[in-house]
């Protein structure tokens, strides 16, 4: 399977430096942390300032944002650890506000973006690769794993009903809020003309437009069409019989070569065994 | 034979049977040493031992196809037919019982057995002359012939003593040209149809029919015939019966498979060529029950008990043969009401080298017996006889023995009554067994021991919980009746903003197909961290992991209205209230203890745990919806707004369908329970479907042709696996025709869209009537690779539960099937048995069990709310996943497995030019100087570990198999 032979523990890409870590120190085969200076091609990277930012590839799985932080902290005081699945744009997601609906937690191995307060913690975190193997987890800072992560996150999975409830009300009272306003103003802009003289149609007002979805503007297509087809003459001139009469025959022909693959197929499956 | 050899009165006492053997050997000796033959044997015509032929095979390749048999007959007129009449003796008592002198005054007793077997050696010309008539001008008659002749050969009818042989099916066609039921214009199609429906009409053993031309007044007539055998076929010369040696019930068995073919000819939803004439009926898979009579020298005792000496004169000695048709019309009498069909498979008798000894009576190995059930009737617990003082009532006793006793009606009446025990719906499709075995017992001295019932065997690993009696279909019930309640108090729930417009559960158990239902279950506190505050329990990190408990899930539809908002964000925070407010509502009105989350409420109630989830049926289409550029308003299918239409509209529909199966045939949820644990105990649980499974098994009942729908959890399995390995996959869609709601242009319409799409469709296409193009439980899983391995395993574990279920003489382990094959995979994690939370399901019940904080208990009320879903094994399995599934796959059966197998797929081990996406896992190395990545084995071996601290045992990687 994979190529045995001789291998050099640690290279790493052009541009990358490799950085071998291990979970404890019972553990002894590193992975290794791929790190290199972030670069932003174009634009200015807010979250992410250049020259200060290290880009961690490979980030195992049992590895939190507190844990990294840990880990680059002989560097040089980290300001920032952002852990995301994809190498992203750089553009920060704006900021979750909820506590309980649309959370995402990352798994598996993923990517990283450490802020160091200075420039200088890049360059001594890339200086890291001399040293031995890092420690994730260590005496002082015990990462969980197994069970007892387990356990932990059943016991976070337990909501609180007084604080979702209040949550669930703000949202909802912003909501509402946010369709009155709305409202409003189509209120307000009904049968009003713009500065070029348009007059939008919506369903509010006393002449309701049709509304614009696909299945209105399929059904209004098919009227048409059965309007058309109840003018048109068929089979009325010649050229027209003609042409459904040809028109037939190629059905019959293209149903014919069907029939005929099907029983090709049927008899190239055909198992007639009975004894 | 040449008249010479053969004197007077050679007709008594075997002398014609042993000359004619003798003149075999002699000729056989003959034949032995000419070069021409590749081999010469002897074999019994039809298994009948007084009648040996000669096996003549050429030399050569041709050894295997050709076979020339001879029989040996005696010149025409050597005896006065006149002698062998059905009432006519022709072996003396004093004779056969080896006494110097006959006894005085006694009358000896009709051989009609006998006296056929010598008819017929005198008839074979005619008959072969006779035939050979029928069949000229006409030939449809061959082309029908060849059908019939496969059609009895896949119903196993065709060969051994009694059979419905080729030759009787021949003369039977004649009969019918001679009666003008078939004419010589018709096609083979047409003879076939005709025959089929001749038999399924007619049956031989009452009305016997005759191919007697003209009526000889000296000749016996058919009532003859009938008092001296079971069924009745006169040959054209009136003497010989041609059905002499079939019983009553073999001949019942060729009847109903011939009324249940017409039946498939006429429906045309199925193809009938390949149902009625491809499709072996084995007895294993068309019975719902089977049993094996070990050892048939035991009939001999059961012969003399039943007093049967005549018969075995008439017989020759063959107590098998004599015994036969009175054991079979004693179960059918036993069985009658609850059997459809008492069947038995035919002793057939292997041919044997001249220089050997010929095989004995006991050679023909054990005897088969089938038992096909009347659903309604095949489980009741009472016999119910005739009133005390009425005549019959002796017979009845006598019948029945001790187990007969008095009882005293509801109405009044006082019957003879035999009562059946049994407490669980397990034990009482067992009753069959009782009776079998109480029978055979008191009328033929067959010992318990010798009888070896096949009825429920694999239902072992289905078994719940620490008793032994049962096989979970009470406690399916009562999860059922707890949630019927439950829905009835959602309905009438006051002070909601919205009413409750419809409850549909989701849960596998709810449509009785839960491998392991649910069991009531109360807490133990002391195994827990109390965490008083919020009223619930957290699982203690050095304590035994906590019995799992699986939350039911149940939709609860709320009506429409123009309150709810149209924005998906706010329709979720709508329901995240709802699920509060449902909480608090049921813990004032119902004092049920609940626990809502946001996207649930968990409600405990009768020791069940039910999760209730509420819908609102336009959110798939706001879901769905997509405004384009130029302000058109459009619906696209999305992946969140698919979960949701799965979950809750096709979800509940197909519940609710196969609750309903459940309601016709009450073995569908029990075998549904077998195929699945097969699945998950071959590690494939995660890569198919639950509801495909399930679907599976509905279409063995509701498409059951060639075989009727199964009546217990045992046939009904074997069939899912020939399904599984013999369905053709690629070229045919699984029509399944749930509530009869497709039309047979429906069906036609599918399989032509399914041909002409096949490439875009998943690997197992699965249609059913609200779901015709789209497969969607198949959709994802499984893969081509898992479908391939699936099939594999299930014709291996096909064959090996049957080899085994054939063979009575050997212990029988049939939980072999149920343990899967580890040499296959890369890296095993073994597992610590006390972290494992269904540690008891595993299908080898583990020694050891510890203490996993509940007890069995529906009644308790005010709890802290119980540990629900937390199961660390599903929780590691979802890490090793999501950090590891693009190198490698996870196979685990849920159902307590002690083992993950790791298998690494081989394409991402090749080594790959570095990318900054596909570095998960891998670290870079130089090959041939070049920098490539490869997996960091040693590192990802240890990370298992890390990963499942506390859970994982050790890690065997399989090194042998590759390299690091």
């Amino acid at each position: 399977m994979a190529a045995a032979g001789e291998r050099v523990a640690g290279a790493a890409p052009a541009g990358y430096t490799a950085l071998a870590v291990k979970f404890g120190a019972r553990q002894r085969s590193p992975h290794y942390l791929l790190v290199k200076e972030h670069q932003v091609r174009e634009g200015a990277d807010t979250a992410h300032p250049p020259r200060r930012t290290l880009f961690v590839l490979n980030v195992p799985p049992y590895c939190s944002p507190d844990a990294l932080s840990g880990l680059f902290a002989r560097c040089g005081r980290v300001q920032s650890v952002d852990i995301c699945d994809k190498p992203g744009t750089g553009e920060k997601k704006e900021k979750l506000t909820s506590k309980f609906f649309n959370r995402k937690t990352v798994t598996g191995f993923q990517v990283a973006y450490v802020v160091f307060r200075k420039r200088a913690g890049v360059q001594a975190a890339k200086a890291l690769s001399q040293e031995g193997p890092l420690l994730i987890s260590t005496e002082s800072h015990p990462v969980k794993t197994g069970i007892s992560k387990w356990i932990a996150s059943y016991a976070a999975s337990v909501v609180d009903r007084e604080e979702l409830k209040a949550e669930v009300d703000a949202y909802m009272q912003d909501y509402d809020k946010k369709i009155a306003e709305e409202e409003a103003k189509a209120a307000k802009e009904e049968g009003v003309p713009d500065e070029e003289g348009w007059v939008k149609v919506t369903r509010k007002g006393r002449k309701p437009g049709l509304p614009r979805t696909e299945a209105a503007n399929l059904r209004v297509l098919e009227r048409e069409k059965q309007k058309k087809a109840r003018k048109e003459l068929l089979n009325f001139y010649a050229w027209q019989h003609r042409e459904t009469k040809r028109e037939h025959i190629a059905q019959l022909r293209k149903k014919f070569e069907e029939d005929k693959q099907r029983i090709a197929l049927m008899r190239a499956q055909r198992k007639f065994r009975p004894y | 034979m040449p008249r010479e050899i053969f004197q007077d009165k050679d007709n008594l006492n075997q002398r014609y049977h042993r000359k004619r053997a003798l003149y075999l050997a002699h000729i056989a000796q003959h034949f032995s040493k000419e070069k021409l033959f590749g081999s010469v044997k002897f074999a019994y015509m039809n298994s009948n031992h007084l009648k040996p032929i000669l096996l003549l095979r050429p030399q050569g390749k041709d050894e295997k196809m050709v076979t020339v048999r001879l029989h040996a007959c005696p010149a025409p007129g050597l005896f006065k037919p006149i002698r062998f009449y059905p009432s006519k003796n022709n072996v003396r008592t004093a004779w056969f019982m080896e006494q110097s002198t006959p006894k005085e005054g006694a009358t000896e007793p009709p051989t009609p057995h006998y006296n056929n077997s010598i008819l017929c050696d005198t008839v074979l010309l005619s008959h072969l002359q006779f035939l050979s008539s029928a069949a000229t001008d006409f030939p449809g008659m061959k082309d029908g012939l060849a059908l019939l002749k496969v059609w009895l050969n896949q119903r196993q009818l065709s060969k051994g003593l009694g059979s419905f042989s080729g030759f009787l099916a021949s003369m039977l066609v004649a009969y019918l040209l001679m009666k003008r039921k078939i004419v010589k214009m018709m096609s083979g199609y047409q003879v076939l149809r005709s025959t089929l429906q001749f038999l399924a009409t007619t049956d031989l053993s009452v009305t016997g029919i005759s191919l007697v031309k003209d009526a000889d007044a000296s000749l016996p007539v058919l009532d003859d015939f009938h008092q001296a055998f079971e069924v009745v076929f006169v040959d054209p010369s009136g003497l010989v019966n041609l059905c002499a040696d079939m019983t009553a019930s073999k001949y019942h068995q060729v009847q109903f498979e011939a009324k249940r073919s017409m039946e498939i000819l006429d429906d045309r939803m199925v193809d009938g060529f390949q149902v009625l004439l491809m499709t072996a009926k084995p007895m294993l898979r068309a019975f719902d029950h089977v049993f094996h009579l070990k050892h048939v020298s035991k009939l001999q005792g059961a012969c003399k008990k039943m007093q049967l000496l005549n018969e075995l004169m008439d017989r020759g000695g063959n107590y098998v043969a004599a015994a036969l048709p009175f054991i079979v019309s004693l179960l059918a009498r036993g069985l009658a009401g609850r059997a459809l069909l008492v069947a038995h498979s035919l002793p057939e008798i292997p041919e044997w080298p001249i220089d050997a000894e010929p095989p004995k009576h006991k050679d023909v190995g054990p005897l088969m017996f089938g038992l096909l059930f009347v659903p309604e009737f095949a489980a009741s617990l009472l016999e119910k006889g005739p009133q005390a003082d009425h005549p019959e009532a002796l017979d009845f006793r006598t019948f029945w023995g001790e187990k007969s006793e008095l009882r005293r009606f509801q109405d009044g009446s006082i019957c003879e009554a035999v009562v059946w025990e049994a407490d669980t719906v397990y034990q009482k499709r067992l009753i069959p067994e009782q009776i079998v075995k109480h029978l055979l017992k008191l009328h033929a001295d067959i010992p318990e021991s010798s009888i070896c019932y096949m009825g429920a065997l694999l239902e072992s690993v289905i078994r719940t919980g620490q008793e032994v009696s049962g096989t979970g279909e009470e406690a399916m019930v009562s999860v059922v009746c707890s949630y019927d309640d439950l829905s009835r108090k959602l309905w009438n729930l006051k002070g909601l903003p919205l009413t409750v417009t419809a409850v549909q559960g989701v849960h596998p158990a709810l449509r009785y197909t839960d491998v392991f239902p649910p069991i009531p279950m109360k807490p133990i506190y002391s195994s827990y961290n109390r965490i008083r505050t919020k009223h619930l329990l957290l699982p203690l990190e050095e304590k035994p992991c906590p019995a799992y408990i699986a939350p039911l899930k149940i939709v609860c539809h709320m009506e429409g209205s123009g309150q709810w908002p149209q924005d998906k964000g706010a329709i979720k925070r709508i329901k995240a209230a709802f699920h509060l407010q449902l909480a608090e509502l049921l813990q004032q009105q119902h004092q049920l203890v609940c626990r809502p989350a946001v996207t649930h409420t968990d409600v405990y109630k009768d020791g069940y745990v039910f999760r209730l989830q509420v819908a609102y049926h336009r959110e798939t289409l706001i879901l769905k919806e997509v405004v384009t550029p130029e302000g058109m308003l459009k619906y696209q299918d999305t992946e969140e707004s698919r979960q949701l239409e799965l979950e809750t509209l096709h979800l509940p529909y197909l519940t609710s369908s196969l609750h309903g199966l459940q309601q016709q045939h009450p073995v569908f949820g029990s075998t549904c329970r077998l195929a699945k644990r097969w699945v998950s105990a071959q590690l494939l649980s995660n890569n198919i479907s639950e509801e495909c499974v399930d679907l599976l098994v509905a279409f063995l009942f509701l498409h059951p042709a060639p075989f009727t729908p199964p009546s217990s959890p045992q046939v009904g399995f074997l069939r899912f696996l020939d399904l599984l390995a013999t369905f053709d996959w690629k070229n045919n869609p699984l029509i399944v025709n749930l509530n009869a709601g497709l039309t047979d242009a429906d069906c036609t319409e599918i399989k032509n869209r399914f041909v002409a799409a096949r490439s875009r469709l998943p690997v197992m296409f699965i249609a059913t009537p609200k779901d015709q193009w789209s497969s969607m439980w198949t959709q994802e899983q499984p893969s081509a690779q898992i479908l391939q391995r699936l099939l594999m395993l299930a014709s291996e574990s096909l064959r090996a539960v049957e080899e085994q279920l054939m063979d009575p003489l050997n212990s029988q382990d049939v939980k072999m099937v149920f343990r899967p094959p580890l040499e296959f995979y890369d890296v095993l994690i073994h597992l610590n048995p006390t972290q494992i939370p269904r540690h008891l399901e595993s299908v080898d019940r583990p020694l050891k069990s510890f203490s996993r904080g509940v007890v069995k208990n529906s009644t308790s009320v005010k709890i802290l709310f119980p540990v629900v879903d937390y199961d660390p094994v599903q929780c590691y399995l979802q890490e090793l996943r999501d950090a590891f599934s693009d190198l490698a796959l996870f196979f685990y059966d849920k159902h307590g497995g002690e083992v993950i197998a790791v298998l690494w797929k081989p394409l991402s081990f090749q080594p790959q030019p570095f990318k900054v996406s596909s570095m998960k896992g891998r670290m870079v190395t130089t090959l041939n100087s070049e920098l490539v990545c490869v997996p960091n084995v040693e590192a990802i071996l240890e990370d298992f570990e890390v990963l499942g601290e506390g859970l994982v045992k050790s890690v065997e990687a399989r090194t042998e198999k590759w390299t690091i």
